[in-house]
């Protein structure tokens, strides 16, 4: 049975979708089989051969703080939120650690990249614009002040942040965490499908037509509590939530696998991490899209993973419903499998002629595809699953028991750096990297980018028929990625494909790109979009192509918070090996500076109008880009396949002060927190630090948090204590310099760096820099931030 | 429209839009095989494009008229106005 201490339960549900503005309008629709597929009255339809959606009518969601603060995305999330919360008897958490909040999304803020684009381009929109605003938002509003992030895996994310919430509960970091999914209904999304072919111009109908999918919005909330924290407070509990599992297809970017392998190793993990049996699910809240390649490939999955232990076990897309609800998807669906499981009811997907249901049971054999009408069953375990572009599969199991869930088995096992892929302004090697501090470069200009060329897809063996199809970010991510693997020497087979995963950290993702797809849309009309391009849009794409390049078949998932995503992904990377999910995992930091990065740098007033230096009191920073590929081996397997190592990861820490979305001031003290979580999770004393990799860009608000943070951390010791800065040389490339900063460190601890510029600060504030050796360096910091008051720390040492 | 300007139209339109390396794409060059490596999403756009440019519809047209440039030029030839 699963240990008191690695239970988790539901306390709390929240959702709005077309069919209800809350669980119980909801719940009800579901029950009298009701669609929320109309005629959508928000995008334009001119010479469009779909014209249906499923979108919210609420006339209250702009009943939050400062409203024009937030896209229509965070105010569907917050409400859900709210609702979820009141339903948990929860309210302000003022600033607690313990509580987090995980968000899925696709889309993210996609209105305000319209707005702005279509509008006087003011600065006011921009901070709504990045799916990262999301979680932030719903955190200010709440008071969370632990572990703050969104899950950016397209419509597979709202499952996965249910599942990455129970991962931090179980490892400890926190005690209650708002999970959950938001995306709204808008031109890019719409016309991208359409491009796609993908809209069935008469209503999705999973599993039964199959003729494509229709767009829903909303947003579903989980309070997901650890259960003694919730039977001290004496709190109600739905479920519990029990296992899940994650893995990559490694196959297409929009497709995914026909014969259907990879979810159904998700679905495995999901069952055989919870410790119950095939037979003990009793209901399968499909992905059920309403396309022939999904529908087709769940019910192959489904046929052969419940087989004969299980033939005749319910299914069925809410899809119908709700319309699909990409990030908001898996969040919505939680909510739906958990009041199934707790009122002992199936939902069924309609509507089904007597023919159609002939022809259905011709497909799908014994499995009990629930059809027309909710109906009564009793149940003991309901499986969620998604699948999404990208290539990632996701399952999740709710509970009314509480299963044999094993987490951290293999908490005590060490975790080694193994490989680095370096990708920057400065080139996209190591070497190149090397050079660069040798020869004391710095940015040629205050906005900066890396360039891939056919030299690196020679060197790497990237055929033409896959570099064709990369955007910008995925190139970047690609190379760095597989940089890394060559780096380690690690080669990926059928074997070991499912060994080792990827955690991409972005703090922008696929912004750029979307807004690039907006403008084609703004000129030629939505239905003129490009099918080619629009899979660019959703920012998991970049971890997608990796997987698919490398062939990465395991844990998939990118994180976008802000600039500390290149140093989260190494955290909740570090999390997924002790879990004992994978033996190897890629943790990355990835973003790009296209114009409009910079353009937006510029119109917030963070970019400087020429090269700076870190410490160097300015009113901006460079605006630069990277990606940096950072493997993580447990050490055994590492050991076992002889892999040279840089140096061990020994701890992860977070801190979290809330402030508003795009500001810093007011959360310094969060950076103080951050560090000593980071210290006391790789059993260390500030003491036991010799120098620390920051994230000094110039700015003097960014710059001001660091300095007085490792002030009142390191005290008089910090005037001798080598401050590396990897921003000197490669401008402000948020999560890319995050990972960055934290390969410098490895590098530093490896001996493949033997001397680089730092910084000293002095008792009185003041700067001064001159090369340091890294010869008796054992124990490296390394610190990063994110607007909206996170912070984030990982210790690295010999 | 010369055949030769729309085998022109096409090549360019694969190096722009779809990233073929234009090095290697002659009008004969197998457009679906390893070395392009064209896919669904790909034939979407050649339908968009060859539609919106020579007013000409692929839609649900059979899969050998894609094989390369040689044949949709001889396809757009075939079927225009």
């Amino acid at each position: 049975m699963t240990p008191n201490d690695k239970r988790c339960v539901v306390t709390g549900l929240g959702v709005i979708c077309a069919v209800g503005n809350n669980v119980e309008e909801t719940w009800n629709s579901a029950l009298k089989s009701v669609s929320g597929i109309h005629k959508t009255t928000s995008v334009d339809t001119v010479n469009c051969y779909a014209d249906l959606a499923a979108e919210v009518k609420c006339d209250t969601l702009d009943e939050v703080d400062a409203p024009e603060e937030k896209d229509r995305v965070s105010k569907l999330c917050i409400k859900a939120a709210n609702e979820a919360l009141a339903d948990a008897g929860l309210s302000n958490f003022n600033d607690d650690q313990r509580v987090s909040v995980i968000i899925g999304s696709c889309v993210g803020g996609v209105i305000s990249i319209e707005h702005y684009h279509q509008g006087a381009k003011e600065a006011v929109d921009i901070p709504k614009m990045p799916i990262a605003s999301i979680a932030s938002q719903v955190a200010e509003t709440c008071g969370a002040g632990g572990i703050v992030t969104n899950v950016a895996n397209a419509c597979a994310a709202g499952t996965i942040s249910i599942a990455l919430a129970c991962d931090l509960i179980r490892a400890g970091k926190a005690d209650v965490v708002i999970a959950g999914g938001a995306d709204s209904f808008a031109a890019v999304p719409y016309s991208g499908f359409l491009s796609l072919h993908a809209l069935d111009e008469n209503g999705c109908s999973p599993f039964n037509r199959c003729n494509g999918i229709t767009l829903g919005e909303g947003a579903g909330v989980v309070i997901v509590e650890s259960y003694e924290y919730a039977q001290k407070r004496g709190a109600k509990t739905y479920c519990e939530v029990l296992g899940s599992g994650v893995t990559s297809d490694a196959n297409h970017i929009t497709a995914p696998r026909e014969d259907g392998l990879c979810l159904m190793e998700a679905i495995n993990r999901a069952v055989k991490n919870s410790g119950i049996q095939k037979s003990d699910i009793g209901y399968v809240n499909a992905h059920g899209t309403g396309t022939g390649k999904n529908d087709n490939a769940e019910i192959t999955a489904f046929k052969t993973f419940f087989g004969e232990e299980n033939p005749t076990v319910s299914v069925s897309s809410t899809k119908v419903l709700t319309g699909h609800c990409l990030g908001a998807a898996g969040a919505i669906e939680a909510v739906f499998s958990i009041k199934a499981l707790t009122t002992d009811t199936v939902l069924p997907t309609f509507p089904y002629t007597e023919e159609q249901s002939a022809a259905l049971k011709e497909k799908v054999g014994t499995l009990d595809f629930v059809q027309n009408t909710a109906r009564p069953k009793q149940l003991k375990c309901v499986l969620s699953n998604n699948v999404a572009f990208g290539g990632t599969n996701a399952a999740i199991v709710f509970s009314k028991e509480q299963g044999s869930v094993t987490a951290q088995p293999a908490r005590n096992k060490k975790i080694v750096v193994t490989g680095l892929g370096i990708v920057s302004p400065l080139g996209n090697s190591k070497t190149a990297y090397f050079d660069a501090v040798k020869a004391g470069k710095k940015p040629e200009s205050a906005s900066v980018k890396s360039t891939i060329t056919l030299d690196d897809y020679k060197d790497l063996g990237i055929k033409m028929a896959f570099y064709r199809k990369l955007d910008n970010l995925g190139q970047l991510q690609t190379v760095s990625g597989m940089r890394a693997l060559q780096d380690a020497d690690f080669k990926v087979t059928e074997d070991n494909a499912k060994d080792i995963g990827i955690i991409v950290g972005t703090s922008e993702g696929g912004l750029g790109s979307t807004y690039d797809f907006e403008e084609l849309i703004a000129r030629e009309g939505n239905a003129n979009g490009s099918a080619f391009k629009f899979p660019h849009t959703v920012y998991n794409a970049a971890g997608g192509y990796l997987s698919i390049c490398s062939g990465i078949k395991g844990y998939g998932v990118t994180i976008t918070t802000g600039p500390l995503s290149g140093l989260d992904s190494i955290g909740y990377s570090m999390n997924v090996i002790h879990d004992g999910q994978e033996q190897a995992m890629m943790a990355t930091g990835t973003d790009e500076n296209i114009p409009v990065i910079t353009e937006f740098a510029q119109k917030l007033g963070v970019a400087a109008s020429e090269v700076v230096a870190p410490f160097a009191n300015a009113d901006g920073c460079v605006v630069g880009d990277g990606s940096v590929s950072i493997l993580l081996e447990e050490e055994s397997y590492a050991k076992a396949r002889g892999a040279k190592v840089y140096c061990y990861a020994l701890g992860y820490g977070h801190g979290r002060k809330n402030v508003k979305f795009g500001k810093l001031a007011g959360s310094d003290e969060a950076l103080d927190k951050a560090i000593n979580d980071a210290l006391a999770d790789a059993g260390l004393k500030a003491s036991d630090i010799d120098a620390v990799c920051g994230f000094a860009n110039g700015f003097k608000k960014v710059d001001d948090i660091e300095k007085g943070a490792l002030q009142r951390v390191f005290g008089e010791k910090l005037a001798t204590m080598p401050l590396f800065e990897v921003k000197e040389r490669v401008g402000e490339g948020r999560a890319g310099s995050a990972a960055l900063a934290a390969s410098e460190a490895a590098m530093l601890l490896g001996g493949e760096l033997a001397s680089d510029n730092a910084y000293f600060v002095a008792a009185d504030g003041s700067v001064s820099s001159k090369f340091a050796e890294a010869a008796n360096l054992k124990k490296i910091l390394v610190i990063s931030f994110a607007a909206g008051g996170s912070y984030s720390a990982v210790v690295f040492g010999k | 429209m010369a055949n030769e300007e729309v085998k022109s139209k096409l090549k360019s339109f694969f190096m722009s839009d779809l990233g073929v390396d234009g090095d290697v794409l002659q009008y004969d060059t197998a457009l679906f095989g390893d070395e392009i490596g064209l896919d669904s999403v790909d034939s979407l756009e050649i339908i968009s494009f060859v539609d919106s440019t020579f007013g000409v519809s692929m839609t649900g047209v059979a899969k050998e008229n894609f094989q390369s440039i040689d044949t949709i030029a001889a396809y757009i030839e075939a079927h225009k106005a």
